[in-house]
């Protein structure tokens, strides 16, 4: 065996953080436990590289010129000023850049999209924002003094604006290509069997939902560098995404280029919420306009452009007839769900009908399910997805579990625990055919109730009654599906060792402050008895990493984590087959621990990693018989079609009958996503999804006037909730582990699906001793005095 | 183009830049002083992303033009971290509660809070949440923020 | 969003600035604060070929109190006295209490850094304390072109939204507040939103008692209730002469929206207006009228 040269031994043990709520679920050494994530003292610093950070040799800006009508002919386009301004280059217009395009522009995953969709607007214009020309210039100011000087003229046309209209009218037909606003419908009509249900059942109700149109928001707006090279036909882009390898498929299809001539890179993005899951036209554009120019164009989003012209979300109706027997157990449902597709939707519809219907019944055993779900086109922004697009589901059931509790005369709790899957019951397959396993929402409900003390609110509710006051308790109790079909289905993960015994690890993912990155470490570094500061990981540059399709729809914890623990495991065994030879022990006697192999109880046989390392690489005659050199894995990891995940969000509130304030005063979340990598990660994911669902309910509402000109386009207007307007999040684990490696399930989305229902469930209990029957969001204070109001 | 001789110490060194008036303290600061820690998130004085200490105290450097702050001393994040590159007090306390995520949002806090410490060194919970809401975050739902203010406060106590 | 091209100047000297004001006209926007107008540069939704940068100015800067026995005193704050200072002056606090507690719910303290006391006057916008408290407090404004300096009372600054009555080439130099000596009590109450967002309504009011203990002054002022901020002078004759324990500051409150026109627009309607104005000026009243009794 060969002397191996010093190397600086893997790190002493970092101390786990114990910042977060409780103590750590210790299910590993590193896994389980609230480890500082690694990428925090870059971004921390001011050292992340965020897409307008860089800076590329001979970059130019680009500025998009956009409609501000709704609905109008373009009569006349001159950019002959434009072009003749201070440090121009070029003002493209349809003319010059459609042309260019060669493929498809709709969504990889979506090209049954039936509706039309062009990089700049032709001869119409079809929403506020839609784009008409490209401003590119030497820097972003004289690229806005470019577009002041491009002359457009309009002959406007009366838009339609609003989803009801435009599903029940043809006078106004968004795409003129098609001949009605018809984006999408699936139907399984009421059968004789459910009609007969709807006919006698002792409790019948109807009830409409309503959810209206709001945003993701990210904190980085979109933003994309291209840079065409004709001399090496290299296509480089940077670019703020969650789905690094679509863009690379996307821009070959959309240039011509082939994609091993195309370079991706993603670096550090400031959040995306599925706003950034899917290429946008608008970078689209930027990518072709590069290609036709041969130059470095750069284009940054600003907030006004990121809010009316970027994706919207949430716009949504949900018609609910719901049938119970003397008890209150469900018996049957048909739903009737609308939502907006916008002019130009990505991701097929933009939203996600087919999953409403499909976790309608959640939670609950519902025996039959009839529905019929529609997506129209309107003259508004595009729709794309949004931090669990399907939520709809989950909002419109437990508003309507809560109706149909007060019409029965019993507590909402009570009628949830009637209807509540039992886990002796699993699998349950749900009416539309999905079988759920693995979950826990009667679990989840219990430790709720028990977290939130469900009695002794009921008692200081009535009490606070009793002077005036009016207390709500409001519960959104759901199932989240994390999906694994076509390409959601396959996750790759590359680990190589170094010959210093330290670790790199290569991803597909995308990650947009999931902490992907501290996850991975994680699981690598248990499993390989080293630490987290031995181990880099590395993804977002195309070149480098292997094809997945980003990171979005809840997977990286289940899917990715599974893939990641499954290749470390890999690693481990020739490791230590490796060692077993070095040492000639047998390999079940073997341990690894501070990057250190040793026979178990005799830490003076040992060898380091570093030796394993150097040896599979500069001394493979060192290695066992017939053992190929090298220490590189690789693996895909397919998951099942469908995992799920599940949780219980319950908050209370106190509902000024005056001035229609509601104050939150206690908020909590019991989840079960199986077993936690990181505690901290999976709290942190769900105080974000439920700020977020939190922040449609009561503040944030985008706003379009019956012309479809939009009037909330600051954050003047679109109001973000602030840290003053939140309560401090409360959690509770349970902990049903999936059928999957490592028994990991996702939670991104949770806290998105679960507090709209809480927060509007509890509004609308505080409001019932008013007389307030029915309640729809948005609910800020006018709209709750309005109701108060109403009901006298 | 008419530009303006700008001078001004960045985290305490001289940077000397050449800019129109028009060109806002955040964008020199990213450009001609290579510091891209300060964020641009909206551009229009809301969410604090841009917040760099002027003389000391917190002000949102996109409703700045550069040429305003000349001879002054401007802090970014960058000039929080000791020159060792260890972390602030603040920034250690951020990573130990798990104070951010995306990490877009998180230098205009660092400097906020720094500056809100060193007015209000033992703050009330209410004082914390008000003295963050200048700030807006999207993926943290202010839960991490709001324990790593207090864990700063309390470290320096 | 990027601004539109403007010749910047920095005068240092109150005469310099009204004399870039008056060679320019209506091409040049004085620059005061910056947290209003640098966001509307930036949005496009306003241009100017000048700007007349004010924050280097020493004479615009600075709290002066001139007190002379309970009664007759005033504070003179320049115009471009920063927010935060306003609201950390022991003088102000002592002198003119509703004003230092109005400043804090000026948006947040970053925007109370740059922003100043006559810039937010000058604005006037009818959802902002300041103006509000100006004309409570029937505040004197000194305004100055090269025609001069003259006094414009509070009463007589507002015509509309974001419109006062300074003249072409005027620059707001310095606001005084009279003080109102001790037997006072005041109170600010608004419904925002969100913590710093603009007032969707609100009032800032002030009560002093004479030395019989009978209500001698009452101020009640509105934000968000109007086109301009509002004073409500049928509903403090009201309370003038009145005892404070007979005062009814819900009759009162509902004679001062009574004479209101609020705005509808996207965050509320006018009838919400009312009736949230109606209950914060009930509030505050009655707030107001404790603290003149009992200090």
């Amino acid at each position: 065996m060969t002397e191996s040269p010093q190397r600086a031994a893997p790190s002493a043990p970092a101390a786990p953080a114990t910042g977060a709520t409780g103590a750590p679920s210790a299910i590993g050494r590193l896994v389980g436990q609230r480890v500082r994530r690694k990428e925090d003292p870059r971004l921390l610093t001011g050292h992340g590289r965020y897409l307008d950070d860089v800076v590329l040799p001979g970059m130019l800006h680009a500025h998009f010129l956009r409609s501000d009508v709704a609905r109008a002919r373009i009569t006349r386009i001159d950019t002959t000023a434009a072009r003749a301004a201070e440090g121009v280059v070029a003002v493209l217009t349809a003319a010059d850049l459609n042309p260019h395009l060669v493929g498809d522009m709709h969504g990889t995953l979506s090209p049954d999209n039936p509706g039309p969709l062009l990089p700049l607007a032709e001869h119409d214009v079809r929403h506020v924002g839609d784009p008409v020309a490209l401003i590119v210039a030497s820097n972003r100011y004289l690229a806005e003094d470019a577009a002041e000087l491009v002359e457009v003229e309009y002959e406007t046309l009366p838009p339609v604006v609003d989803m009801e209209q435009a599903l029940s009218s043809d006078d106004i037909v968004v795409h003129a290509e098609l001949s009605d606003n018809l984006c999408s419908r699936m139907e399984e009509p009421i059968d004789d069997e459910l009609r007969r249900i709807f006919d006698t059942a002792p409790y019948v109700i109807t009830e409409t939902v309503l959810q209206h149109r709001y945003l993701p928001v990210p904190m980085e707006t979109r933003g994309v560098i291209a840079v065409w090279d004709r001399h090496t036909g290299q296509l480089e882009i940077r670019i703020s995404t969650q789905s690094p390898h679509d863009v690379r498929t996307t821009a070959g299809r959309i240039t011509g280029v082939p994609e091993h001539q195309i370079r991706v890179i993603m670096g550090d993005v400031g959040g995306g919420f599925g706003q950034k899951a899917y290429v946008a036209r608008d970078e689209q554009v930027v990518i072709l306009a590069a290609h036709k120019l041969g130059r470095a164009v750069k284009w940054v989003e600003d907030r006004h452009e990121n809010l009316v012209a970027a994706t919207h979300s949430r716009t949504e109706r949900v018609t609910v007839t719901l049938a119970a027997d003397e008890s209150g157990q469900l018996l049957g449902a048909h739903i009737d769900h609308l939502d907006d597709a916008g002019a130009y939707p990505v991701m097929g519809s933009g939203g996600a009908g087919a999953f409403v219907v499909m976790m309608f019944s959640g939670p609950y055993r519902l025996p039959k399910l009839a529905y019929r779900t529609t997506s129209v086109y309107t003259n508004t922004c595009t729709r794309a997805p949004y931090r669990g697009p399907w939520q709809a589901e989950t909002l419109a059931r437990e508003q309507v579990m809560d109706v149909l509790a007060h019409r029965i005369g019993i507590d909402p709790v009570e009628l949830r625990r009637r209807n509540v899957v039992h886990r002796s019951e699993l699998p349950y397959t749900m009416p539309g055919g999905m079988p759920i396993a693995e979950v826990s929402p009667e679990e989840t409900l219990d430790q709720a109730m028990t977290m939130i003390d469900h009695p002794g609110f009921r008692v200081e509710q009535a009490r606070a009654l009793d002077t005036g006051r009016c207390l709500g308790l409001g519960i959104g109790l759901y199932i989240e599906p994390q999906p694994g079909m076509g390409p959601y289905g396959s996750e790759p993960a590359q680990i190589r060792m170094q010959p210093d015994g330290h670790v790199a690890v290569y991803l597909g993912s995308g990650s947009h402050g999931q902490g992907l990155e501290t996850t991975t470490a994680q699981i690598v570094a248990e499993h390989l008895g080293i630490e987290p500061e031995d181990v880099s990981v590395h993804q977002g540059d195309t070149d480098a990493t292997p094809y997945a399709f980003g990171t979005g729809g809840s997977r990286s914890g289940p899917i990715l984590g599974a893939a990641v623990r499954q290749t470390a495991l890999v690693a481990r065994e020739k490791i230590l087959a490796i060692a077993a030879h070095l040492l000639e022990a047998s390999p079940d006697d073997l341990d690894i621990d501070g990057g250190v192999i040793a026979v178990a109880g005799t830490p003076a046989i040992s060898v380091s990693l570093a030796q394993v390392a150097m040896t599979a690489y500069l001394n493979p005659a060192g290695l066992p018989p017939g053992m190929d050199a090298g220490l590189d894995f690789s693996s895909r990891y397919q998951a099942p079609p469908f995992m799920f995940s599940n949780a219980c969000h319950a908050c209370t509130v106190e509902v000024d009958p005056v001035t229609g304030t509601v104050t939150i005063l206690r908020y909590v979340v019991s989840e079960d996503c199986g077993v936690m990598i990181n505690p901290n990660i999976v709290e942190g994911q769900i105080d974000g999804g439920v700020v977020q669902g939190i922040g449609g309910v009561l503040y944030e509402h985008f706003v379009y006037d019956g012309d479809g000109n939009p009037l909330t386009t600051t954050f003047l207007d679109y109001l973000l909730p602030t840290a003053a307007e939140v309560p401090e999040i409360e959690h509770g684990h349970i902990e049903t582990p999936a059928m999957t490696p490592g028994g990991y399930k996702g939670v991104g989305e949770g806290g998105a699906i679960g507090a709209p229902a809480a927060v509007v469930n509890a509004v609308a209990d505080a409001l019932r001793a008013l007389g307030v029957e029915s309640l729809s969001q948005p609910l800020g204070p006018a709209r709750i005095v309005a109701a108060i109001e109403a009901a006298r | 183009m008419d530009e303006i001789d700008i001078r001004l110490s960045v985290n305490g060194e001289p940077v000397h830049g050449r800019a129109e008036a028009r060109k806002t303290l955040a964008d020199f600061l990213r450009e001609d002083g290579g510091l891209t820690g300060t964020h641009l998130a909206c551009e229009h004085g809301v969410c604090g992303a841009c917040t760099v200490l002027l003389d000391g105290e917190a002000v949102r450097s996109c409703l700045l033009f550069a040429v305003q702050a000349e001879g002054s001393e401007v802090t970014t994040v960058e000039g929080l971290s000791p020159p060792d590159g260890t972390l602030s007090p603040v920034q250690e306390a951020f990573w130990e509660n798990h104070g951010l995520q995306c990490g877009f949002c998180t230098p205009g806090f660092v400097v906020s809070v720094t500056a809100f410490l060193r007015r209000n060194p033992d703050p009330t919970d209410e004082e914390i949440r008000e003295g963050l809401s200048g700030n807006l975050c999207r993926c943290t739902g202010y839960q991490g923020i709001v324990r790593a203010v207090r864990a700063a406060a309390r470290a320096s106590a | 969003m990027k601004p539109s091209r403007f010749r910047y100047h920095r005068p240092g000297t109150i005469a310099d600035a009204v004399g870039l004001l008056a060679e320019h006209g209506e091409d040049a926007k004085p620059l005061a604060g910056g947290q209003s107008l640098v966001a509307l540069l930036a949005l496009r939704l306003t241009s100017f070929e000048h700007l007349v940068d004010l924050n280097r100015i020493p004479e615009l800067q600075g709290v002066s109190t001139d007190e002379q026995g309970d009664e007759q005193g005033a504070v003179t704050i320049g115009a471009m006295t920063r927010q935060s200072a306003v609201e950390r002056s022991g003088d102000v606090a002592r002198l003119v209490p509703l004003l230092a507690r109005a400043v804090p719910f000026i948006g947040h303290f970053q925007i109370r850094n740059r922003g100043t006391i006559g810039g937010s006057i000058a604005h006037a916008d009818p959802a902002s304390e300041l103006p509000a408290v100006a004309l409570a407090l029937d505040a004197r404004v000194l305004a100055t072109s090269t025609a001069g300096t003259r006094t414009v009372p509070a009463s007589d600054l507002f015509s509309s939204t974001w419109t006062t009555t300074l003249e072409p080439g005027e620059i707001l130099t310095g606001v005084t507040f009279p003080v109102w000596g001790p037997r006072s009590g005041f109170a600010v109450e608004e419904l925002a939103r969100r913590r710093g967002d603009f007032a969707i309504a609100g009032t800032v009011c002030g009560i002093r008692l004479d030395a019989a203990g009978l209500i001698d002054r009452a101020a009640i002022a509105l934000m968000g209730m109007g086109d301009t901020p509002v004073r409500c002078h049928a509903a403090e004759a009201l309370l003038v002469g009145s005892a404070p324990d007979s005062a009814e500051p819900a009759a009162v409150a509902a004679e001062a929206i009574d004479a209101t026109e609020p705005p509808d627009d996207i965050h509320a309607p006018a009838s919400y207006r009312r009736r949230v104005g109606a209950h914060l000026v009930a509030r505050a009243l009655a707030s107001s009228i404790r603290e003149a009794v009992h200090g």
